[in-house]
């Protein structure tokens, strides 16, 4: 069955009052990577949470395919194939490396087909494989990247959200970090990616959308963007 | 010789009966951050619901057990859905709950003391008998305390090391918005464990009645220990919880044995607070490796 598209119509949400996200709104084709980005604190990690359920919609509706996910609880969220790779990765510390990708396949239908789906994470993560019996928390800032990204396709979702995946990380692990994410988007996964850091995503994004203060500002072509400097210049600092 | 092992017999046979409610205190915590205050009550409930079993519905002894833990159960469940559940997104809720569950307490005791009142009942889950261990005497039901506990323990154990509903419980209690991301029903979660741990309480309470006797109040000074044994293990830590109400048991009936009973309860008050003097966090508490 093909992923359906994700999409976002006059969302607005906040936490204690506090309006963050405003009126927003946003579409993801299936089999396409879109890209967020602009700069701290201007509400891309409430954007995925609120997608996925950690942080409820004051207004707007929140569609994949056919069903609503605004009024959803994130388990249920997680159910509909809709699967939130979070910033700060949210892993389960006393597990091992093995256990918490196994976590990931948490639902039946995920469950059913773990092996295979633990095989194809190590085959694309082989890290993982390595460390496979380490306890998630001895991980480094890297590893522990690579293993919620790996949990997240155990899960069968239809659509990943991946927040910041380079975040406080050496150059060269955002390097690996980016090639297994170029690689789900050429074995066709939906993607939905948070970054901050523009120069990534140019070569791999299908669109980019510039959010700035909890609104869209500017949406396009990656190559367009990357021509117009002014543009970065103004939101991102350079 | 015989000595020890008297003192080592009435040691384990104490140890399993704290372990077991011990547990049940320390998964809820571990789970929900959640202190709950009416795990005394909860022990004199399942004392009183295998009583009610066999001598007031008459049904035979077998079924005591089962009924206690039905009730402890079902208890369980009420008191996720009754109270916990409007509580649990409410910042204050780790002393909100604590509270509530002190009101609790107080509501189901006097539930007790209207339906069977005040007068102390003999528990009728006993075995009759013992064996002879040189020249100590064990009765069979110290082992049958021993052994249901031992077989509940594991099977705890195995629910949580093997099953999904352990993992979910698992991994809720290491990160409740990371198990919510991976589809995991954190609410469901959280009644589970409620449930378990009125299981675990209830045939705590079945076996303490059963060489005591059964009173209202009969879960106060149990659970006491358990929050002792809780505190010396590190709150949460389950497996510390095991093998802290083992040794905390046979150092209570060695204490008991050699200077008086009274001083048992203080000799384990002392106990905590060198514990938390010397080990704030617990004496059986990881210390977690994390890579920066």
């Amino acid at each position: 069955m093909p992923a359906p598209s994700l999409v976002l119509d006059g969302v607005s949400a906040g936490y204690q009052g506090t309006q963050v996200l405003k009126r927003l709104s946003l579409e993801v084709a299936a089999g396409t990577l879109v890209t967020i980005i602009g700069p701290n604190g201007h509400g891309k990690t409430t954007l995925l949470r609120c997608v996925s359920g950690l942080v409820r919609a004051t207004a707007g509706t929140i569609r994949f395919g056919e069903v609503t996910l605004s009024r959803l609880s994130p388990d249920r969220v997680v159910a509909a194939g809709v699967i939130h790779i979070p910033q700060g990765d949210l892993l389960f510390p006393d597990m091992s490396v093995r256990d918490n990708l196994l976590m990931g396949a948490y639902l039946p239908a995920a469950f059913a087909v773990s092996r295979q789906k633990l095989a194809e994470v190590y085959r694309l993560l082989p890290t993982l494989a390595e460390r496979q019996h380490q306890v998630a928390s001895t991980l480094s800032g890297g590893e522990r990247r690579m293993l919620a990204i790996g949990r997240g396709l155990m899960a069968e979702g239809r659509i990943l959200l991946i927040d910041e995946p380079s975040l406080g990380l050496a150059p060269i692990v955002i390097d690996q970090i980016y090639e297994a994410i170029g690689g789900l988007r050429r074995t066709g996964h939906t993607i939905l990616l948070v970054e901050e850091n523009a120069s990534r995503v140019f070569d791999l994004a299908d669109k980019v959308y510039l959010l700035d203060n909890g609104q869209m500002v500017w949406q396009g072509d990656p190559q367009e963007l990357a021509s117009r400097p002014e543009l970065l210049a103004t939101y991102l600092g350079g | 010789m015989d000595t020890l092992i008297q003192v080592i017999v009435s040691g384990l046979t104490l140890g399993a009966m704290y372990a077991l409610s011990t547990i049940g205190l320390s998964l809820v915590w571990g789970s929900l951050n959640m202190l709950n205050m009416a795990q005394g009550a909860l022990l004199a409930i399942g004392g009183y619901a295998a009583y009610a079993a066999t001598v007031t519905l008459g049904l035979p002894v077998v079924l005591a057990l089962p009924a206690a833990m039905l009730v402890g159960f079902l208890v369980g469940l009420a008191i996720y859905f009754a109270i916990v559940r409007f509580m649990l997104n409410d910042p204050g809720f780790e002393t909100n709950v604590i509270i509530a569950t002190v009101g609790l307490a107080i509501v189901l005791e006097n539930v007790v003391l209207k339906l069977f009142g005040a007068y102390p009942f003999t528990q009728p889950f006993q075995l009759p008998d013992g064996l002879r261990i040189g020249a100590v005497y064990v009765p069979y039901q110290n082992l049958l305390i021993m052994a249901v506990s031992l077989a509940l323990m594991a099977a705890t154990a195995w629910l949580i090391a093997r099953t999904r509903m352990g993992r979910a419980i698992r991994a809720t209690a290491q990160n409740r918005d990371g198990a919510l991301l991976m589809g995991v029903p954190v609410r469901r979660v959280f009644a589970q464990v409620l449930a378990l741990g009125g299981v675990l309480a209830a045939v705590s309470g079945v076996m303490l009645s059963s060489i005591t006797t059964l009173a209202p109040t009969m879960g106060y000074d149990p659970m006491l220990k358990a929050f002792i044994i809780c505190v010396i293990a590190g709150l949460g830590n389950t497996l510390g919880a095991l093998v802290a109400a083992f040794a905390l048991g046979i150092i209570e009936a060695g204490v008991q044995f050699l200077f008086g009973v009274r001083f048992g309860f203080p000799a384990l008050l002392l106990l905590v607070i060198v514990a938390l003097i010397l080990r704030p966090e617990g004496v059986f508490s990881r210390r977690r490796t994390v890579r920066q």
